[in-house]
């Protein structure tokens, strides 16, 4: 086996949650909004509810062969070639989510706090910190999520109680105003984010106990998609629906609006950490997946060597965004649709439903 | 041995590469925006102006403010261009220092800028980093290059000073990511504060008359009016309580009504808390909103001889406040559906948040039913204390 280490259920959850929220917070209440709405919340429970039934296809699937990861069981299922071949298509959808990945870290930064730092210095810096982790392996790489993620999400929760002196519950009003139609299109990015969730398919291997991966994959969800919700609902009763929609990253102008006694403010600088930190955990687990994948798609016995190449790779495709408007249409119109098709739904579906006719793998998952 | 002393020396390297002092910005280096203005010049240009911080003036002077020739606390300063950033740039061949702009409090528009449109010059303020969307927006009659040049006895300068005063809700404040809100929305017309620069008291002193004269200093005096972002005209303060009132907003200041047995002479209320529910109703045809305002206040001040201090006469006086403060909201609904026709209270939302199919019909011509809309103000009064005196000292008994 190219990994050796093993992480325990509660690590497991909380990569999960890395490997989704903390780069989809700042952007998603925006989206959501525009299509939503006041509804918005009501979306991101909607992307919850759809993003519970993906993981519960990507785990019951993988549970089938729970020695293996994805890139193993797709050609148990599908033969030599066909399976290689999903492998192919996998490599390439972590490789460029991850570089889109970087490209969002890297706008964010530029944007907020270091306007004349060229972008490919913020992808070097990330991803060598990355590299270092993934390096090290999936242990590692689960302790730093371990030890930072309570703590940013407890920043985060605290920032938000604090600008409840600006909430208006208001603004949320009134429910279902907005088209079931309308609803549901604001519900599909974020489903599509949650549904980054068939990357646990490359861990579940790994876990102490893997017949946890349903309850792991189901918690994670649950965690993510519910910081979603909190996320749009502060969001929407600081700005209210017209001008949450305007933001590019609404959850830090919420964030600097909190304004305590004319004391307690300018808190910034907190989402730039919770986005620094979180962007590491996330941009790693992308990473690590595409390593980890790569060396079994060539049967290579360590998967050391491919870090460095894979870093470099996916320093060139994040550079091939061209600015944030096209970064912002990219995230929000062509890739969601694609990953959620393709990779997320369609994907593990086909895998499943032929595993089933082809009687593979065990059936008491 | 030799790897741990390259392992040290890369460690004290990285020191002096992680410590991010790349584009450090020294105090010394930057100068601080504290207010600025956008005026539009007569050939259609925009006028930016700041009003920087001294800092020297700001070391170890007390609370003694810019009183005095020695050491101004801020420095006021012009450039003209044809976006804000080009203006902005300009200032910056004549301010040897960075501009800072994290500490802007106040956003003051030019009453000629603001009739051409608002959104020229907030949308610099949304979408730069720097300037913070907490900001207050105001909009002086005259040019908000005059109001920024004043300064202020009590607060440092006179941005400053506007700030308190916006911050306290003495008047109608706004800040501008709310204004931001109202531009956005269809239910409700923006309205900003309303500021000028006024002469206003002096700073007394033996031999000092002739020194300090009165000047000009910065003050609130209502609201202005926006349709879209332009403006269309101004609230003046009695008109302003109105607005507040019907918008639901800082119920802070107080309500003068006639003593009961002596209408001549005045009792005044002071109001504590207030809240206000706005309730629409609507049968497809006629639109009406019932307001229901909610307050709390206290008797401070008595001018007539009567015993104030008996449940009759505090009955008596609920009455009176309640029908001053309904007199105050139909001055301004009359400014707002009459002559401005503009519903700027916000009745557009609160109709939305109950008829959400009709409000599709309506929002895009919702103005024109805001004119026509019949609304009813009913005002519950609360009068708790009455202050350290239950009646006035007389000598003759009443």
């Amino acid at each position: 086996m190219l990994e050796k280490g093993k992480i325990d259920s509660n690590q497991a959850v909380m990569l999960m949650v890395s490997l989704v929220l903390p780069t989809a917070i700042l952007f998603v209440p925006a989206i959501i909004v525009k299509h939503a709405r006041q509804d918005a919340w009501l979306a991101a429970i909607v992307a919850l509810l759809g993003g519970l039934l993906i993981a519960r296809l990507v785990v019951s699937l993988s549970l089938r062969f729970p020695e293996k990861t994805l890139f193993e069981y797709a050609q148990t299922i599908l033969g030599k070639v066909p399976g290689k071949l999903v492998g192919l298509l996998y490599i390439w959808w972590f490789l460029y989510t991850g570089a889109l990945i970087m490209d969002e870290f890297a706008s964010f930064l530029c944007t907020a706090i270091m306007p004349e730092t060229p972008p490919v210095v913020l992808f070097l810096v990330g991803i060598a910190v990355a590299a270092y982790a993934v390096r090290n392996g999936l242990e590692v790489l689960s302790r730093y999520n371990q030890l930072l993620l309570p703590i940013l999400l407890g920043l985060l929760v605290i920032t938000f109680l604090l600008v409840t002196k600006d909430m208006k519950a208001e603004r949320l009003l009134p429910v279902f105003d907005q088209s079931a139609p309308a609803i549901l299109k604001g519900a599909a990015v974020p489903l599509s984010w949650l549904g980054e969730i068939v990357l646990f398919a490359m861990i579940i291997p790994f876990l102490q106990k893997p017949r946890e991966a349903h309850r792991v994959a189901a918690l994670a969800t649950l965690f993510t998609g519910l910081f979603f919700a909190i996320c749009t609902v502060v969001t929407l009763s600081v700005f209210g629906p017209n001008l949450a929609a305007h933001w590019v990253f609404p959850v830090y102008n919420t964030v600097r609006v909190v304004s305590i006694a004319n004391f307690l403010e300018r808190l910034d600088i907190i989402i730039v950490a919770v986005w620094v930190f979180g962007g590491f955990a996330k941009m790693g687990v992308f990473y690590y997946a595409a390593v980890l994948g790569s060396a079994q798609w060539l049967g290579l016995k360590d998967y050391r060597p491919l870090v460095a190449p894979v870093g470099l790779l996916l320093i060139g495709l994040a550079l091939l965004c061209d600015n944030i408007v096209d970064l912002l249409d990219f995230a929000a119109r062509a890739w969601p649709p694609y990953a959620l098709i393709v990779f997320e739904v369609g994907m593990p579906l086909f895998l499943m439903i032929v595993a089933l006719v082809r009687g593979k793998g065990e059936s008491n998952a | 041995m030799l790897k741990k002393i390259a392992f040290f020396l890369l460690l004290a390297l990285l020191t002096g590469i992680l410590s991010g002092c790349w584009s450090r910005k020294e105090i010394s280096e930057i100068a601080i925006v504290l207010g600025t203005g956008v005026d539009l010049t007569e050939d259609g240009r925009i006028r930016l102006t700041v009003q920087i911080a001294r800092p020297t003036a700001f070391v170890g002077g007390g609370e003694a403010g810019a009183v005095g020739t020695e050491a101004p606390a801020s420095w006021v300063v012009s450039a003209e261009g044809r976006t804000v950033e080009e203006a902005e740039r300009y200032l910056a061949m004549k301010v040897p220092r960075e501009l800072y702009w994290g500490h802007n409090v106040i956003l003051v528009i030019g009453e000629e800028m603001a009739k051409k449109g608002t959104r020229m010059v907030t949308n610099f303020f949304q979408r730069e980093r720097q300037p913070r969307e907490n900001a207050w927006l105001m909009v002086t009659k005259g040019e908000a290059k005059d109001f920024l040049e004043t300064y202020s006895d009590l607060a440092k300068t006179s941005a400053q000073a506007a700030g308190f005063l916006t911050r306290m809700k003495t008047c109608y404040a706004v800040q501008l990511r709310e204004f931001a809100e109202m531009l956005a929305s269809k239910g409700v017309q923006p309205t900003a504060t309303r500021v000028e620069a006024k002469k206003a008291g002096i700073t007394p002193g033996p031999g000092q008359e002739k020194v300090f004269t009165a000047h000009k200093q910065v003050e609130l005096t209502g609201a202005a009016v926006f349709k879209e972002d332009k403006l269309i005209g101004w609230l003046d303060a009695y008109q302003t309580r109105g607005l507040l009132w019907l918008k639901g907003e800082a119920m802070k200041g107080a309500v003068i009504v006639p003593s009961p047995a002596e209408p001549d002479k005045n009792v005044s209320i002071r109001i504590l808390r207030g809240s206000t529910k706005v309730v629409p109703e609507y049968d497809g045809e006629n639109l009406r909103f019932n307001v229901i305002i909610k307050v709390e206040g206290n008797m401070v001040d008595q001018q007539s001889r009567e015993d104030l201090a008996r449940p009759e006469k505090i009955k008596a006086l609920k009455e009176a406040v309640a029908e001053a403060i309904r007199q105050r909201t139909a001055v301004a609904l009359e400014k707002a559906q009459g002559e401005y026709g503009v519903d700027i209270f916000g009745f557009g939302e609160a109709f939305h948040r109950k008829y959400k199919k009709a409000w599709r019909e309506l929002k895009d011509r919702w103005d024109e039913e805001f004119t026509r809309a019949e609304v009813n103000v009913t005002v519950d009064v609360r009068i708790r204390e009455i202050g350290l005196l239950t009646r006035r000292a007389s000598t003759e008994e009443k």
